[in-house]
């Protein structure tokens, strides 16, 4: 009787847990203004398409290495970038099946001029 | 007399119930599949516990998610005396059943949560697109088999199926990302 009574409790945490996660999933949407800056360009499109989701928003680092003030450091030449990224490394994908050349240059250009400043 | 002469209470036919419950599963994997596409990603690192690292915590938790619900279909071979260990079925298998399963799901939330909502819905390769596939395909059959529990009149083989496909779901999940993990970086420290 009584360890029913504590799977049932459990199952109503789980319930609420179930709840929370549904509401956090909305409530915490971001891009709400702040720390955001207005960007725009061919560069900053594929990179919000294909490397925020890892890379962060504002390069920041998340599930992927930080890029902002360090993508030059790592790679002094930009080719080296460029080959990385279509080539993938790691737990990162290859884009070359994804993105043109011309994509892959426009995000390796946005990341080292505007995740750099 | 009158208890003798009651209507019978009208139920839904099991045709009719089954294609209910698989819709509304059906439309909770769509709606996360929608939403993991057309939110944008974060890629931030939401929590961490006492973990390293949130992918860290998020191995751990899956991996524990799929031992406890091995130890759920084990269970439940027992109640449907499928195996005989133990010889004799202690009165709170059935309630060991149920908690296993529970806090299984529990500990999916938050691997789930951080998937969704730091990564999206991704098919950047045959892994990636198999992985989220597979997890908005989870949590709907998740809720067919909850629903599925909870009503009644079903054909004895039902459940079975629903609790298997949940499981063989979760360990393709599992292999898809958390065996992924170890096969590439190592296995996790806490």
């Amino acid at each position: 009787m009584g360890f029913r009574r504590f799977v049932n409790i459990v199952e109503v945490v789980a319930g609420v847990a179930v709840l929370v996660f549904v509401i956090a999933l909305f409530a915490n949407e971001p891009g709400g203004g702040s720390g955001s800056t207005a960007k725009s360009g061919p560069g900053y499109d594929v990179y919000l398409s294909n490397c925020a989701r890892c890379h962060g928003q504002e390069g920041q680092g998340g599930i992927g290495p930080r890029l902002a003030g360090e993508v030059t450091t790592a790679f002094p030449d930009a080719k080296d970038e460029i080959a990385l990224v279509r080539t993938g490394r790691d737990g990162m994908p290859s884009f070359a099946g994804d993105l043109s050349p011309t994509e892959i240059e426009d995000v390796v250009a946005y990341t080292r001029a505007e995740l750099n400043k | 007399m009158t208890a003798s002469t009651a209507e019978p209470v009208a139920r839904a036919p099991v045709p009719v119930k089954l294609l209910g419950i698989v819709l509304a599963g059906a439309a909770v994997s769509v709606a996360l599949g929608v939403y993991g596409k057309v939110h944008d990603p974060t890629g931030e690192k939401p929590y961490t516990l006492f973990f390293s690292d949130t992918i860290n915590l998020k191995v751990w938790f899956a991996s524990a998610a799929v031992f406890l619900a091995a130890v759920q279909v084990l269970l439940a071979l027992r109640l449907y005396d499928k195996v005989h260990v133990p010889r004799t079925s202690p009165p709170w298998l059935g309630d060991a059943h149920r908690l296993t399963g529970v806090v299984a799901f529990g500990l999916t939330l938050p691997v789930a949560y951080q998937c969704l909502w730091a990564l999206g819905f991704q098919s950047t390769d045959t892994r990636v697109l198999v992985h989220s596939l597979l997890g908005c395909f989870f949590f709907g059959v998740f809720t067919i088999k909850v629903l599925a529990v909870r009503t009644h009149g079903w054909p004895s083989w039902l459940l079975p199926i629903l609790g298997g496909t949940v499981f063989t779901t979760l360990v393709l999940i599992w292999l898809t990302s958390s065996v992924w993990f170890w096969r590439e970086f190592g296995f996790p420290s806490f």
